[in-house]
C-alpha cells in the first residue's frame, strides 16, 4: 500500500510544482495587468484539465484503489479523495479569483463619461410665425372656428372696395400698397379673405384667416414689406362687441394667463363701424408696467400691449357679401404675428424674421 | 399731433390732471402717445385716426373734453357774420371754380408793421413745436392750432389789381412757392391767382412772391374752404404736404371761417397795429347738414355694442357732440329719428356711426366680455393636417423651417427650371411683376422658391455656419394666360442642404452629405402626407437647368412629374460664390396635396385616380423573414431601378 500511497504522494508533489506560479494569486492578484490575468486564466483552464480531468494522473490513480488490500481500501479510497479535492479547490479558488479579476478589470476599463454629449441627431426647427400660428389656430379650432385663406395677389375689389374703402379714399391712396404691372394689387391685409370666405360659405360664419400681407414699408428694426396676420371674423344674429370682447379675452388668456385682460379702445377703420384697438394687459409685468424693477419692455411701461384691430363689421361690407346688415351683425379683428412675436421673445429686430439666419431659427421651438 | 394742456384750458373747463386728461381722451379714441412738460405747460402728443380732422386742433380736442367733463366751451359758437364794411367790393374776390372752392373769404387789413411776435406767442407756438417767424405768420399759425382753420396771408400790394380770382391753373402755367421751389401746374390743380398769375396753390402753399415781407404794410387774409379730395389729388401731383393740405384733405369745417378769420384779424390789428377795412365772403356751395336717421338708436346701441344705455344719456352724449336730434313736426308719423351732423364731423354718415359716438363716450369699458354661442364644429384647413406632418417630419430630420420674401430679383428669372404647368411659357410676360420695390431690384414675385432658400444658404456660409438644412412652403406666381385675370398662385415645398450631418454638440462631422440625403428626405417628406401603404415617388435621371449633370432627377408622383431633385449646377454654385456642393428639392405641394388619396369606407381602400391602396392590415407572417446574397456582373451604365424593375417581374 505504501508504494500506492507515494504514487498518490508523487501525483500531489507534480501538481504543486505546476502550481506552484499561480498559489501567490490566492493573496496577492491585484497588481496584475488585464492580460496577465487572463493569460494566467487560460494557462489555470490547461492546468485545471491536465490535474482534474478524466485523463488526468489523479483520475488514474483512482484504480490503483481495487489493487490495494480490502481492509485498507478505504481509508487509501479516502486518501485519494482529499487529495483530489485539494487540488480542485486550490484551482478553484485561484479560478474565482481571477474571475472576479478580470471582470472587475473589464468594468473598470469600460468604464464611460456618462457626462460626455449623447448622440442625439440633431433636430431642426419650425419658423416662429409658424409656431404661434399654429397655437393661434388650434385655440380658434377649440372655439369652432373653422381657417380660412386665399390669395395673396388680389384685385382693388377685394382689397378695399368690397372692404369699404372706395377710390378716392385716403387709405388707398396712401403709399402703402404694391401693385403688379397688370394693376393687380398684393393684399395690404388679410381681411380681403373675409370677404372671400363671405361669398363661398354664407352667414353664419366663423372663420379666422392666417396668412402674408404686403406693405410698401422700407424695412427696418420694426417694419418688414411683407409680414403675416391673423384675421377674425363671426357672423351670426345677434352678435355685439362683448363677443368680440369675451372671444379676443379667451383667446389670449389661453395663450398668455387666465389672469390676462383685454381693453378695447375707440379707433377708426373703413371696415368696421363701431371700431376699437384691442389691447391686452402685459403678459411679462402682468400689467403693472414695471418688471424686475424696471420699466417693462414689450408693454414700454403702460402695463398694456396694443395689439391689433377690430370692431364691427360695417353694414356696407355685409352688404358687399349680400348679407342684411339689419338681420346680421358680426365682429372682426386683425393683428400682426410678426409684431406679436417680437413682443414675446423681446426681438428688437424684425428683419431677422426673414433672413433665414439658422442662429435666428434654433432659438424657437 | 401736440395739444398744450394750457391753451385747452383757455377753450375749456378742465377740472383733470394732465394724466387724467390723458386717459380720458385715450379712452374715448384720441391716442395720448405721451405727454412732456413745457415750461410751466404739458404737451400732449395725440396720435389721431384718420375720421378726425376735426380734432386737429385745440377747440376740437375742449369740444372732446367739453363732453367728457359735461362742461361748457369757453368759446362762442362760430358767428357767421363778418364785420363787413359797407363798401362790399364784389370785385375783390372772383370764384371762377365753385366745384372746388365752396367758400373764400378775404379780408383786407392795412398798416401792419411786420416784426417779431410779442412772446407769449412764441412760447405758445414752441411748445407745440412751431417755429415763430413774424406777427402776422405766426398769428394765422396760433389760429389754425386754435381752430383747425388753416389760413394765407397775401402782401396785397403785391397782387396784380389788388385781386383775387380762385381759378383751375393752366396747363404748363408755373409757381414758385414759399419754399423757393418752382412747380408746374396743370388744369387740375386749383389756384388762387391775381389778375394775372397764380400767388398761391389753393389749401396746400402760398406763392413766394406775394408773401409777406418786413415791408408789407398791407395784406388780404384768405380764410376758405376747398374741396377735399382736389386738395388730396394735388397735394400727391406735387409732392407736397403742408399744414394746410393735410387738414384740407380730411377737412375742415366750413361754417367756422367767419370765426377764424374774425380771431386772426383781431390778433392782427391787436399785435401787429392794422385796421381792418373791407371784408368779403363769396359762398356759392351752401353747406348742407347730414341728416341720419335712426329707427330706434338705444336699441342699435344695444343691438352692437350689448351696452344698455338710457336714452337721456345718448341725447346727452350725443348733443354734447354737436349731433341735434331734428324737430318732428306735428303731423308727421315717421317714427324715427333724424339727427342733424355738425358740419365739422364730416365721418357721421349712418346710424352705426352714431352708435360709436354714443359707445365711445359712454365708455367701451364698460363693454362686457361673452362668448357667441357656440353653433359650429371648428376646422383646420383641409390641408394643414397634412401640412404640420410634413413640418414636422422635417424639423425631425434636422431641417429648419425658413419664410422668405415672395418678391426677389429679376436676375433669377433664367435661372431657375421651374416646375411644370406654372408659367405659360408662350406669354410675352410669363411671371408677375411689382410696378416698383421697396427692396433694390426685388419686383419679381417669385416662380421659384430656391432663390430664397440660396440667399439664405448664403447668409448663413457668411456667418459660418457650413452645415445647413432648410425648407419652405410658400406660394409661388405666374401670370395667367388669360388677359385681366389674376396671376396663378401655387404652393410649392422645397428644401437645400449642404455640408455634413451633425450631431447636436459634437463638432466632428458624422459624415459628408450627398444626393442620397437629399432623395431620402424628399421621400420621407412625401410619405408622411400619403397613407402608408402608397407608392413612393419615382426618380428619372434627367438634366434639369440649375442642376449639376448626372446628379439632377426629375420627380414623380402617381406617374405625374411633380419636382425636381439635385446637386445645384456649377455656375449657379460659382454664382453664389459656394465652395461646397448644395443639394436643392422643389416639388409642387400643391398638386401633391390635391392628388390625395380618398378614403372608401366601403372597400376600405384609399383610392387615387385609378390606384388603390389597402387600409386593411397584412396578417403577419409566421415564419422570420430571410435574406439572400445574390451577386450580379452587369454593366455600368444599367441602373438600379432597371434591376429593381428586372427582378421584380419575375415574381
Amino acid at each position: 500500500m505504501s508504494e500506492e500511497r507515494k504514487q498518490i504522494e508523487q501525483i500531489r508533489e507534480a501538481f504543486e510544482q505546476e502550481f506552484g506560479r499561480f498559489a501567490h494569486l490566492r493573496v496577492e492578484i491585484d497588481g496584475l495587468s488585464l492580460t496577465d490575468a487572463e493569460n494566467l486564466s487560460r494557462e489555470l483552464v490547461e492546468l485545471k484539465t491536465k490535474h482534474t480531468g478524466k485523463k488526468s494522473e489523479i483520475a488514474g490513480a483512482k484504480k490503483l484503489i481495487g489493487r490495494v488490500a480490502p481492509e485498507e481500501r478505504g481509508a487509501f479510497g479516502q486518501f485519494v479523495q482529499t487529495i483530489e479535492k485539494e487540488i480542485v479547490a486550490a484551482i478553484e479558488e485561484i479560478e474565482n479569483n481571477l474571475k472576479n479579476f478580470v471582470s472587475k478589470a473589464k468594468i473598470e476599463r469600460e468604464k464611460l463619461d456618462v457626462t460626455l454629449p449623447g448622440k442625439r441627431p440633431r433636430v431642426g426647427h419650425l419658423h416662429p410665425i409658424t409656431l404661434l400660428r399654429q397655437r393661434i389656430e388650434d385655440i380658434f379650432v377649440s372655439l369652432g372656428y373653422a381657417i380660412e385663406d386665399d390669395r395673396e395677389i388680389e384685385t382693388d375689389y377685394y382689397n378695399f372696395d368690397a372692404l369699404n374703402i372706395p377710390e378716392g379714399h385716403p387709405a388707398r391712396e396712401s403709399q402703402d400698397t404694391f401693385y403688379t404691372t397688370n394693376g393687380f394689387a398684393l393684399r395690404s391685409q388679410t381681411s380681403t379673405v373675409q370677404i372671400r370666405a363671405m361669398e363661398r360659405r354664407g352667414v353664419p360664419i366663423r372663420i379666422i384667416a392666417p396668412g402674408r400681407v404686403f406693405r410698401r414699408d422700407t424695412p427696418d428694426l420694426t417694419h418688414t414689406p411683407m409680414f403675416h396676420q391673423i384675421e377674425g371674423l363671426c357672423v351670426d344674429k345677434g352678435i355685439t362687441m362683448a363677443h368680440l370682447k369675451g372671444t379676443v379675452g379667451v383667446w389670449l388668456r389661453r395663450l398668455f394667463s387666465k389672469e390676462t385682460k383685454i381693453r378695447l379702445r375707440p379707433s377708426y377703420f373703413p371696415f368696421t363701424e363701431p371700431s376699437a384697438e384691442f389691447d391686452f394687459s402685459c403678459f411679462k409685468c402682468g400689467g403693472t408696467g414695471i418688471f424686475e424693477n424696471e420699466r417693462c419692455r414689450p408693454c414700454k411701461g403702460s402695463g398694456w400691449i396694443e395689439l391689433g384691430g377690430s370692431g364691427m363689421v360695417h353694414p356696407n361690407v355685409l352688404r358687399a357679401c349680400n348679407v342684411d346688415p339689419q338681420v346680421y351683425s358680426g365682429f372682426a379683428f386683425g393683428f400682426g404675428l410678426e409684431r406679436m412675436c417680437s413682443l414675446m421673445y423681446s426681438l428688437d429686430d424684425i428683419r431677422l424674421m426673414f433672413e433665414n439666419d439658422v442662429r435666428f431659427l434654433e432659438q424657437f421651438r | 399731433m401736440n395739444i398744450s394742456y394750457n391753451w385747452l384750458k383757455d377753450l375749456v373747463e378742465v377740472d383733470l390732471s394732465p394724466q387724467e386728461l390723458a386717459t380720458k381722451l385715450t379712452n374715448v379714441g384720441l391716442a395720448v402717445e405721451g405727454i412732456h412738460e413745457f415750461e410751466n405747460d404739458f404737451v400732449f402728443d395725440i396720435d389721431l385716426t384718420s375720421n378726425r380732422p376735426d380734432c386737429l386742433s385745440h377747440l376740437g380736442v375742449s369740444r372732446e373734453i367739453a363732453v367728457i367733463q359735461n362742461a361748457e366751451l369757453k368759446i362762442k359758437n362760430a358767428n357767421n357774420e363778418g364785420q363787413r364794411t359797407k363798401d362790399e367790393s364784389q370785385n375783390l374776390v372772383t370764384i371762377q371754380d365753385s366745384e372746388l372752392c365752396h367758400r373764400f373769404t378775404a379780408r383786407i387789413i392795412r398798416n401792419v408793421k411786420i416784426a417779431p411776435s410779442p412772446d407769449w406767442l412764441i412760447k405758445r407756438l414752441e411748445a407745440i413745436g412751431e417755429r415763430a417767424i413774424n406777427n402776422v405768420a405766426d398769428i394765422t399759425n396760433y389760429v389754425m392750432h386754435e381752430l383747425g382753420q388753416p389760413m394765407h396771408s397775401f402782401d396785397l400790394n403785391k397782387l396784380k389789381e389788388n385781386r383775387i380770382v380762385v381759378r383751375r391753373a393752366r396747363n404748363g402755367e408755373t409757381i414758385k412757392t414759399l419754399d423757393e421751389i418752382e412747380r408746374k401746374l396743370d388744369d387740375s390743380m386749383l389756384v388762387i391767382a391775381d389778375a394775372e398769375k397764380p400767388s398761391a396753390i389753393g389749401g396746400i402753399m402760398g406763392g413766394f412772391e406775394s408773401s409777406i415781407t418786413s415791408e408789407t404794410t398791407d395784406i388780404l387774409l384768405e380764410v376758405a374752404y376747398f374741396k377735399r379730395e382736389n386738395i388730396r389729388q394735388t397735394s400727391r401731383k406735387l409732392n407736397l404736404s403742408t399744414e394746410a393740405s393735410y387738414r384740407f384733405e380730411r377737412g375742415v369745417d366750413i361754417e367756422n371761417l367767419i370765426r377764424a378769420s374774425n380771431r386772426a384779424t383781431e390778433l392782427i390789428c391787436e399785435l401787429a397795429g392794422g385796421t381792418s377795412e373791407e371784408f368779403v365772403d363769396v359762398y356759392p356751395t351752401k353747406f348742407q347738414p347730414d341728416e341720419i336717421e335712426s329707427k330706434n338708436i338705444q336699441f342699435a346701441v344695444k343691438r352692437l355694442t350689448g351696452l344698455t344705455v338710457e336714452e337721456t344719456e345718448i341725447i346727452r352724449v350725443l348733443s354734447a357732440l354737436g349731433i341735434k336730434p331734428k324737430e318732428k313736426s306735428q303731423d308727421s308719423n315717421l317714427k324715427s329719428q333724424i339727427y342733424v351732423v355738425p358740419s365739422w364731423r364730416h365721418d357721421l354718415v349712418i346710424e352705426e356711426d352714431l352708435v360709436e359716438e354714443v359707445a365711445r363716450i359712454y365708455g367701451y369699458d364698460k363693454i362686457a366680455e361673452e362668448i357667441p354661442p357656440g353653433k359650429s364644429a371648428g376646422e383646420y384647413q383641409p390641408t394643414e393636417p397634412r401640412k404640420k406632418s410634413l413640418r414636422k417630419t422635417l424639423a425631425d430630420l434636422g431641417f429648419d423651417e425658413a419664410i422668405s420674401y415672395s418678391f426677389i430679383d429679376v436676375k433669377n428669372d433664367e435661372k431657375f427650371e421651374l416646375l411644370p404647368h406654372l408659367v405659360h411659357e408662350n406669354l410675352d410676360e410669363k411671371f408677375v411683376t411689382l410696378k416698383d420695390s421697396i427692396i433694390e431690384g426685388a419686383v419679381r414675385m417669385r416662380p421659384s422658391l430656391l432663390s430664397g432658400l440660396l440667399d439664405a444658404v448664403r447668409t448663413n456660409f457668411n456667418f459660418q455656419k457650413r452645415d445647413v438644412k432648410l425648407f419652405e412652403l410658400g406660394k409661388v406666381f405666374s401670370a395667367s394666360n388669360k388677359e385681366n385675370e389674376l396671376p396663378n398662385e401655387r404652393e410649392l415645398f422645397a428644401f437645400v442642404l449642404t455640408g455634413n450631418e451633425m450631431l447636436e454638440n459634437k463638432t466632428m462631422p458624422v459624415r459628408e452629405l450627398d444626393f442620397y440625403d437629399a432623395k431620402g428626405t424628399l421621400e420621407s417628406a412625401i410619405d408622411v402626407i400619403n397613407p402608408i401603404n402608397a407608392p413612393s415617388l419615382e426618380f428619372i435621371a434627367k438634366d434639369v437647368k440649375h442642376l449639376r449633370k448626372g446628379q439632377s432627377a426629375e420627380v414623380l408622383f402617381n406617374g405625374k412629374l411633380v419636382g425636381t431633385l439635385g446637386r445645384l449646377s456649377d455656375e449657379i454654385a460659382q454664382a453664389y460664390k459656394f465652395k461646397q456642393p448644395v443639394y436643392v428639392a422643389e416639388v409642387d405641394l400643391e398638386t401633391l396635396l390635391l392628388r390625395h388619396y380618398v378614403l372608401n369606407v366601403e372597400t376600405a381602400k384609399f383610392t387615387i385616380k385609378g390606384n388603390e391602396v389597402k387600409l386593411t392590415y397584412r396578417p403577419l407572417p409566421i415564419y422570420p423573414s430571410i435574406v439572400r446574397d445574390v451577386s450580379l456582373l452587369i454593366k455600368r451604365n444599367v441602373s438600379f431601378a432597371e434591376i429593381k424593375k428586372a427582378i421584380e417581374s419575375e415574381n
